[in-house]
């Protein structure tokens, strides 16, 4: 057995067996060892990887053959072959074509101690001894050979959905995960997006012919990311984290009910905090998009302050969540709307914070929603504050049902209890001690609840003491004057703490109302002041926190009320309409539709009618600003039009004139070379005029906005062939536009100006060689005007196309006012399509026009 | 190659250009008239009866397609009309107002005369079928009475029916602009109006059996948007 300690070793030919085995076991042949290198694309280094290690091997004696390596044209990899036996590939036909495949049977025969088979995924020619090249590689491994082979991310088979979802290919050629797990060292070949992209631009990957659409489309970055993280992920085991968060995201083209949405509803208390994050943790598995909604009670009696509000909302951004705020009476009512109304999925609410005696007067909040969320899952988290302290709300509880029920049971309950007390224990109870009791429990009634119970406490409980413990006994006649008056007293001061009770239990109602108030104007104040169109913004708050079905701000214009912004469904388009109409003045009304609403709410929406008049005035005037300076940008990009426009067109005139002054000079006798050549002289200068002209003329009409395409079905084929008619040098160009592409949904005209421009700048700055390559890929396709010219300083890929842009800056003394790739951008994309710059490979600059594909099925006569 | 004695009606404001017309037109024997507006061009026309006419569209008075829908109402002489460069969609109206060709502004002389030697030919043939029954290029050699295509390396061509119907409509109307919707309601019929893909794939497959280069056509030439036209 080779071990990695013993080198050199050579390997035992078959049947001979270990020292270790036993004398009678079979001889086992020992399987050969692969090593993989993965890499994320095209180009990153693996073949280059795999071959230094070949010669590592190979200096320190190991026996390496090369099975089979493509070095796809790439020198810095044909280098590496060299000093390594390369054993010669086999022949084999098919359909006509030849193809050169890896002897397996050569290698075998051969028995080297390391073989080298680039590409794992590869698919045999058909005919061949095994479909796939990992099934000869295993037949290798088999016969004890170790093999060095490299493989892409793209072929594994469980990847095959996603890698196709991120680079728009279906990928033939793949390989099973476990061939590639089994793999007893398998390396990353790893290097940035960026720096692949200049390997290829550096020409390092592929040459600039074989660049198309689909390849084009494959190295942009963001492809390039995505593929290098899926890379690095599956190597670490991690996919499952990965793939749920593409398939989520793709999810985003499936119907809208299918996702998963989290709505976690907070209280305000200390562990919104704890809840808002594990709520984030429960989307991010599920995939699905979280938001935080806080109910504000119309009381407000359970709200919260503006600075933990904006605490909340601080953390919910940062969790990457939405915060909401709803206003409504009924809490659990209005959480469940509020989640059908977004199609959440699932709730996250806290567990109780009561403790559990309070839990058996009323159960809260979390087990109504239970109760009432129906196919909405309820996620119930428990914090810290869960079942907490009996706390004594002095003076501040809620005066609530449930509180007025138990309040009138206990002012029959508690006096008839202290009455039995005095009565059944007659000996230790005298006369003030049971006053004293009864007040007592008077004053309980009174703050459970309220003004009525008390006073039927009082009422009770004195005619149970005047019947049980007043002399004369169970009569309801009082004998002592003093008797009478502590009767008396008792009542007066059960009703002054009822009364206490209830002012101070009103005036904590109106507190908590204000804090609300507040709390709410200061968000829609934010809105105004912080977003660019706040009005929009500012009805939509407002519709959603009162739950309204339309919130709308008319103007009076010409007599008749115009809608200025509207939020919701069937906008009020008349004040006479709205169920809350509002008139912030007499011209602007705001309007609101779908219930009508206490006053106290009216408050409110004064202040946020008054608002919204501001926010409009305001938008106004930055609608005003905005035109202002775009007339100023207009005028400046005239002047500097002007400017550069007077050298550039008299120069040719300049040139007309001086040719014909020569020509009609009646004491000049010419010859007649020259007066040919003056007069090609005239001739090149209109053309020049003409040309420049024509790119002015087209700069006007796109910033004035008067370019209308008329679209129709286009070849490019037809186009090309066009523009090149009428371009200079374009014998220069090589073609190669595939007349069998689809058509492109283009306007003729504009779109051969886009490519003479183009092809312009290519022969002008670019020289010669220059080529126009047509492809198509996912619903595009592209035309491709290759020159191997300077190409782009870094990072100049945007400015190219700005209007005026020369190569050479100021000093660039070649004709042509640099319109020509400002115009080919205007018109492209007044035609909806793209138009960018990339870097030839090897050097150059690469213009990319892509228009989408217009295709069409039709039946096709005859021979094709 | 003129015709002697035809005679062009040029139409356009611009006197400059319309005293460069007249002195070449009549140095290379057409007669010519001129007129300077829309009004005095539907005289003119009604009045000499010119064999073709060369309109600029952009006139003083009337719009240019106005003046060829006043022609087409009574006459079926050629039009060519000058159009300024940029928009497609002024010669489209125009040719779809029943202009038979176009040369865009600043147009180089040749392309002029080119065009209205087609046009002048296709009146004076009009009717006539024998002469120029065999067509040659400098690539290829059309025999529209034997409906055949031989190429000048000796290879005979073999068009579908389709095709020969396309090229022959190009061929007999060789110099002059056949518009998308005229061959399509020739060679496939009346009711197809809008199937300019169908012309895409054709020409590319003559370009094909045809063309020395077909990527740079020299005979069966595309207006893009237009229509297309045989050059010899």
């Amino acid at each position: 057995m080779c071990s990695r300690s013993t080198w050199p070793c050579k390997p035992r030919p078959e049947g001979h067996t270990d020292s270790v085995t036993t004398e009678n076991a079979p001889a086992k042949p020992r399987r050969g060892e692969l090593r993989i290198y993965l890499g994320a694309a095209p180009g990153v280094g693996k073949t280059f990887a795999m071959l230094g290690e070949a010669h590592r091997r190979l200096d320190r004696g190991t026996d390496v053959v090369v099975g089979l390596v493509e070095t796809h044209g790439r020198e810095k990899t044909a280098v590496l072959l060299e000093g390594l036996e390369i054993l010669p590939r086999r022949h084999a036909g098919h359909r006509g074509r030849d193809f050169d495949e890896m002897d397996v049977d050569a290698i075998l025969e051969r028995a080297p101690e390391v073989a080298v088979v680039d590409e794992l995924a590869h698919t045999n020619v058909p005919g061949s001894r095994n479909a796939k090249r990992w099934q000869d590689v295993e037949e290798l491994l088999a016969a004890g050979i170790d093999v060095l082979s490299t493989v892409n991310v793209q072929h594994l088979q469980s990847l095959n959905d996603v890698v196709e979802r991120i680079t728009g290919v279906t990928q033939q050629e793949t390989v099973p995960d476990e061939v590639v797990r089994r793999a007893e060292q398998l390396e990353l070949v790893d290097i940035t997006p960026e720096a692949l992209r200049r390997r290829l631009a550096h020409g390092n990957v592929y040459p600039a012919e074989r660049i198309d659409a689909a390849l084009g489309n494959y190295f942009r970055p963001g492809n390039l990311t995505a593929l290098r993280e899926l890379a690095l992920l599956w190597v670490a085991d991690q996919v499952d984290v990965a793939l749920q968060r593409y398939r989520a995201e793709q999810r985003i083209t499936d119907t809208w009910e299918a996702r998963e949405r989290v709505v976690a509803s907070i209280t305000g208390g200390p562990e919104s905090e704890t809840l808002i994050r594990r709520a984030s943790r429960i989307a991010t598995r599920a995939g699905a998009e979280l938001q935080v909604v806080h109910i504000l009670r119309g009381d407000g009696l359970a709200g919260i302050g503006p600075a933990a509000m904006a605490r909340y909302r601080k953390i919910a951004e940062e969790v990457g969540a939405t915060f909401h705020t709803v206003v409504g009476d009924d809490v659990p009512a209005a959480l469940l709307d509020f989640a059908r109304g977004v199609n959440a999925t699932q709730l996250v609410i806290g567990t109780s914070r009561r403790s559990r005696v309070a839990r058996l007067f009323d159960e809260g909040i979390g087990a109504s929603v239970v109760q009432r969320s129906g196919p909405i899952d309820v996620h119930m988290v428990t914090h810290a504050e869960a079942g907490g302290r009996l706390r004594a709300r002095l003076g501040a509880s809620p005066l609530g049902l449930s509180r007025l029920v138990a309040g009138w049971v206990l002012s029959i309950l508690l006096p008839a209890l202290v009455t039995v007390v005095g009565v059944f224990v007659p000996s230790g109870l005298d006369f003030a001690t049971d006053v004293i009791s009864y007040v007592l429990v008077t004053v309980v009634v009174a703050l459970v609840g309220g003004l009525g119970p008390a006073l039927l406490a009082a009422v009770f409980g004195a005619g149970l003491l005047n019947f049980f413990f007043t002399p004369p006994l169970y009569t309801l006649n009082v004998h002592t004057p003093q008797n009478l008056v502590t009767l008396i007293a008792m009542v007066v001061v059960a009703v002054l703490v009822a009364l206490v009770v209830d002012q101070a239990a009103r005036r904590a109602a109106q507190a908590a109302r204000a804090r609300t108030e507040a709390a709410l104007l200061a968000s829609y104040a934010r809105t105004v002041l912080t977003h660019a169109n706040p009005i929009e913004r500012l009805l939509a708050k407002v519709r959603e926190n009162f739950a309204l079905t339309s919130v709308t701000l008319l103007e009076k214009q010409d007599g008749g009320w115009q809608p200025v912004a509207t939020a919701g469904e069937h906008p009020c388009a008349d004040p006479d309409e709205a169920d809350v109409d509002i008139a912030v003045t007499a011209d602007v009304h705001l309007t609101l539709r779908g219930r009508a609403l206490p006053a106290a709410d009216r408050r409110v929406l004064e202040a946020v009618a008054g608002q919204a008049f501001l926010a409009l005035r305001q938008q106004r005037a930055a609608a005003a600003a905005a035109r202002a300076e775009r007339k100023a940008e207009a005028t400046e990009l005239r002047t500097t039009l002007l400017s550069a426009v007077g050298h550039d067109l008299r120069t040719p005139l300049t040139s007309i004139k001086a040719s014909i002054g020569s020509l009609r000079a009646a004491d000049l006798e010419l010859s007649e070379e020259d007066t040919a050549e003056l007069m090609e002289a005239i001739e090149l200068s209109a053309d020049r005029l003409a040309g420049l002209i024509d790119n002015l003329l087209d700069s006007s009409r796109l910033a004035t906005g008067a370019v209308r395409p008329h679209l129709r079905p286009v070849g490019y084929d037809e186009v090309v062939a066009h523009a090149l008619s009428n371009v200079d040098g374009s014998d220069a160009v090589e073609v190669a536009v595939d007349d069998r592409l689809p058509s492109v949904l283009a306007d003729p005209g504009l779109l051969e100006r886009v490519v003479a421009n183009v092809l312009d700048n290519a022969l002008r700055h670019g020289g010669a060689p220059v080529s126009a390559r047509a492809s198509a890929h996912s619903g595009q396709v592209e035309l491709r005007i290759i020159d191997h010219g300077r190409g782009l300083r870094k990072g100049a890929a945007d400015s190219a196309f700005a209007p005026f842009q020369r190569l050479g800056g100021d000093r660039d003394t070649t004709p042509g006012v640099g319109l020509g790739l400002s115009v080919a951008k205007g018109f492209t994309e007044a035609m909806g399509g793209t138009i960018r710059a990339e870097d030839t490979p090897g050097g150059g600059l690469t213009v990319v026009v892509s228009l989408p594909a217009f295709s069409v099925e039709f039946e096709q006569e005859g021979v094709r | 190659m003129s015709d002697p004695g035809a005679t062009v009606l040029v139409v356009d404001d611009e006197p400059q250009i319309v005293r460069a017309l007249r002195i070449n037109l009549t140095a290379r024997g057409y007669k010519v008239i001129t007129a300077h507006d829309g009004t005095a061009a539907l005289k003119a026309v009604a009045e000499t009866k010119p064999d073709v006419v060369v309109l600029d569209l952009g006139l003083p008075d009337l719009d240019g397609t106005e003046v060829i829908a006043g022609l087409r109402g009574w006459t079926t002489v050629p039009i060519i009309v000058l159009s300024a460069r940029g928009d497609s969609a002024d010669k489209v109206e125009a040719l779809d107002a029943g202009a038979d060709d176009y040369v865009t502004k600043p147009f180089g002389m040749d392309e002029l005369l080119a065009r209205l030697r087609a046009a002048v030919r296709r009146s004076a043939v009009a009717g006539a079928d024998g002469a120029d029954a065999v067509v040659d290029t400098a690539s290829f050699t059309v025999d529209l009475a034997a409906k055949k295509v031989r190429r000048h390396d000796g290879e005979e061509v073999h068009l579908t029916k389709t095709e020969w119907g396309v090229l022959e409509l190009l061929v007999r109307n060789r110099g002059r602009l056949v518009a998308q919707k005229q061959l399509l309601h020739e060679v496939w019929g009346p009711s197809y109006e809008t199937e300019s893909h169908y012309l895409r794939v054709y020409l590319a497959q003559l370009r094909r059996k045809l063309e020395r280069e077909p990527s740079r056509p020299r005979h069966l030439l595309t207006e893009p948007g237009m229509g297309y036209r045989f050059e010899v």
